[in-house]
C-alpha cells in the first residue's frame, strides 16, 4: 500500500510549525498505524532528515500515548481504538492522510506529535485521590460494594488520560476525562468523604488549565479509545449541583 | 467602664465562606455558567410555550385575542412587571453568558484542525450561539414591531397610524395588528425563517439543558431527544400556523377596522 501522509512538523515549543507532505511506499495493511509512521521515519533517517517526534509505549491500547489526529479524527476512524490499534486496512490504498496534533491551548506541542500533557496531571492532583487508613492490608470484601457500582466504577476508571476527549471536542474541553475521574472514585463508598469538595476543585482546576466549556455534542465519547460514555458528565453535572447546594448551608 | 466594648473582638470569618465566594466559586465556572444558561434556558422554553399558547388565541376571535391582551397589559398590576423583569433578566444571562463561554472556549483552542471531522454532533448544536444571536436579533425586532409598533406604519380610512392607534370596543386591537403584519410578505418571511431557527436552537439546547443539570440517563436521554424534537415542533407549527393562516384567508382583516 502506498500513502501520502501531510504532517505536522514543529521543532519546539516556540517553532511556528507547518505541514509537510511525505510520500511512504510498502506498506502492508496489517501494519498498525504506528508501524507506518515507524517506515516513514526510518525513510527519512536515510534520506538524513530529521524523523517525525511522535509519543508511544505499550502499543496496545492501554497506556495513552499515541496521540495523533488522523484525518480530523481523534485516534483515526475506528471506534474505541487508539491510534497503536488503527490498521492501515482502515484506509484504503493511495489516501491522503493528514496526521496532526492533539490541538488545545492546555497541550502546548513540544515537537512535532508530542504534546505536554501534564495539564491532566495538575486536574488529577487538585483532588483525583481518596484519603486512606495505612497500616495492614484491609480484607477483602470488607466494605460490601454492589456490582452495578463497582462495573459503573470500572467503566469511568478505563480512562487512560490520552486525550482524545479534548482533542475531538471543537471547544477543547475536558469535561470526559472529568468526568471519568470524578466518576470512578464517586461511585465507590472509598471516594464519599471527599466526593462534595473533589468535584469542586477539580472543576475549577480543569477551568484554570484553560480547557473550555461542555456543549452536550457527544464528540468526546465517539472519539474514546475506551468508549466512555458522556452519561459520566451527567453525573458529574449532578455531583457539582449537589456541592453548590451543600455548601450553601454547610458554609 | 466608660464604654461598652467587645473584649472578644469582632468575629473572624473563615476564608472563602462568604456568599460572594460562593457565586464566584460555584456560578463563575464553567460548569456553574452552563448551569445558568441552561436553568435560564428551559425558562425561556417555557415563555416560548406560553407565548405560543396566547397567540393561539387568534383562532379564538378577535375579542378573545384582544382582551387577553387587554388583560396582560392592564389587569396584572405589579405582575407584569415582575414578568417582564424576570424574562429581560434570564435574557440577558443566557445571552451574557453564552458569550463569555464561547469567548473562553475560542481561548481554548488558539490554533485549529487543518481537518476536523464531526462523528456524532449534530448540525444544529454547532450553531448554538449563531442561532441564538438570530433569535436575539428577532426578539428585538418582534418587540419593536409589535410592542412598540414603530417598525409597520398601516393605512386605515386614508390616514397612516401605527399598531398601537388600532382599537377595537375601547381596546388595543391586537387581531387586526397582527393579521395587518403578516400580510406583508418580508415581515412574514422575517417570522417564517426566525421560527425555523428557533426550531433548530429548542432542539438541541432542551436535550442539552436537561444534561447539563444532570436530570438525564442511559434510560432517559434518547426519549428527552424526541421529546425536544416533539417541543419545538409544536412551537415550530404553532407558530406559522398563524402566519399561514392569514396568507390562506382563514385570519382576515375585519370590516371595521378603526383608529383612535
Amino acid at each position: 500500500m502506498k500513502f501520502t501522509i501531510k504532517v505536522w512538523r514543529q521543532k519546539n515549543r516556540t517553532d511556528a510549525g507547518r505541514m509537510a507532505e511525505y510520500a511512504v511506499d510498502g506498506i502492508t495493511p496489517d501494519m498498525s498505524f504506528l508501524e507506518m509512521m515507524d517506515q516513514l521515519n526510518e525513510q527519512l533517517i536515510k534520506a538524513g532528515e530529521e524523523p517525525v517526534a511522535f509519543d508511544h509505549d505499550c502499543r496496545e491500547g492501554i497506556c495513552g500515548s499515541c496521540n495523533m489526529m488522523i484525518n480530523g479524527q481523534a485516534h483515526g476512524p475506528e471506534r474505541g481504538a487508539t491510534t497503536c490499534q488503527v490498521h492501515m486496512r482502515s484506509f484504503r490504498d493511495g489516501d491522503r492522510l493528514v496526521v496532526e496534533p492533539w490541538r488545545a491551548a492546555a497541550f502546548p506541542v513540544i515537537r512535532d506529535l508530542v504534546v505536554d500533557r501534564s495539564a491532566f496531571d495538575r486536574v488529577i492532583q487538585s483532588g483525583g485521590f481518596v484519603g486512606v487508613n495505612t497500616g495492614g492490608t484491609p480484607d477483602g470484601n470488607a466494605v460490601p460494594i454492589p456490582k452495578v457500582d463497582q462495573d459503573r466504577a470500572m467503566d469511568a476508571a478505563q480512562c487512560i488520560g490520552c486525550g482524545a476527549c479534548v482533542a475531538a471536542c471543537p471547544n477543547a474541553s475536558a469535561m470526559l476525562f472529568l468526568s471519568a475521574k470524578v466518576g470512578h472514585l464517586g461511585a465507590l463508598p472509598q471516594g464519599q468523604p471527599e466526593r462534595k469538595a473533589r468535584v469542586k476543585t477539580m472543576v475549577a482546576a480543569h477551568d484554570r488549565e484553560g480547557f473550555g466549556h461542555c456543549t452536550n455534542i457527544g464528540e468526546c465519547e465517539a472519539a474514546c479509545p475506551k468508549e466512555i460514555s458522556t452519561e459520566f458528565i451527567m453525573q458529574l453535572n449532578r455531583d457539582y449541583i449537589t456541592s453548590a447546594l451543600s455548601a450553601v448551608v454547610r458554609g | 467602664m466608660s464604654q461598652a466594648i467587645n473584649p472578644k473582638g469582632a468575629r473572624k470569618y473563615v476564608a472563602g465562606t462568604r456568599a460572594a465566594d460562593w457565586a464566584g466559586d460555584y456560578l463563575g465556572s464553567t460548569l456553574g455558567n452552563k448551569v445558568l444558561v441552561a436553568v435560564t434556558g428551559l425558562s425561556l422554553a417555557a415563555f416560548v410555550i406560553g407565548h405560543l399558547a396566547g397567540n393561539l388565541k387568534m383562532f379564538s376571535g378577535r375579542e378573545s385575542i384582544n382582551a387577553y391582551a387587554y388583560f396582560l397589559k392592564h389587569d396584572l398590576g405589579v405582575l407584569i412587571w415582575v414578568a417582564r423583569a424576570g424574562l429581560l433578566g434570564a435574557f440577558a444571562t443566557h445571552v451574557a453568558l453564552t458569550i463569555r463561554l464561547k469567548l473562553k472556549t475560542r481561548a481554548a483552542r488558539p490554533i485549529g484542525y487543518a481537518t476536523q471531522k464531526s462523528a456524532q454532533a449534530s448540525v444544529q448544536s454547532k450553531f448554538m450561539l449563531s442561532t441564538g444571536l438570530v433569535i436575539l436579533a428577532f426578539t428585538i425586532f418582534h418587540l419593536a414591531h409589535y410592542t412598540f409598533c414603530v417598525i409597520h406604519p398601516v393605512e386605515v380610512n386614508g390616514v397612516l397610524v401605527d399598531y398601537s392607534q388600532l382599537t377595537h370596543k375601547g381596546k388595543h386591537d391586537v387581531y387586526s395588528m397582527v393579521v395587518y403584519g403578516f400580510s406583508t410578505p418580508w415581515i412574514s418571511a422575517i417570522y417564517v425563517a426566525t421560527q425555523v431557527i428557533l426550531f433548530l436552537h429548542l432542539t438541541h439546547g432542551l436535550t442539552s439543558s436537561l444534561h447539563t443539570l444532570g436530570l438525564l440517563g442511559r434510560r432517559f436521554t434518547p426519549v428527552a431527544r424526541l421529546a425536544a424534537y416533539g417541543f419545538a415542533g409544536l412551537v415550530l407549527a404553532g407558530n406559522l400556523t398563524i402566519v399561514f393562516a392569514v396568507w390562506g384567508g382563514w385570519l382576515t382583516l375585519p370590516s371595521d377596522v378603526t383608529a383612535l
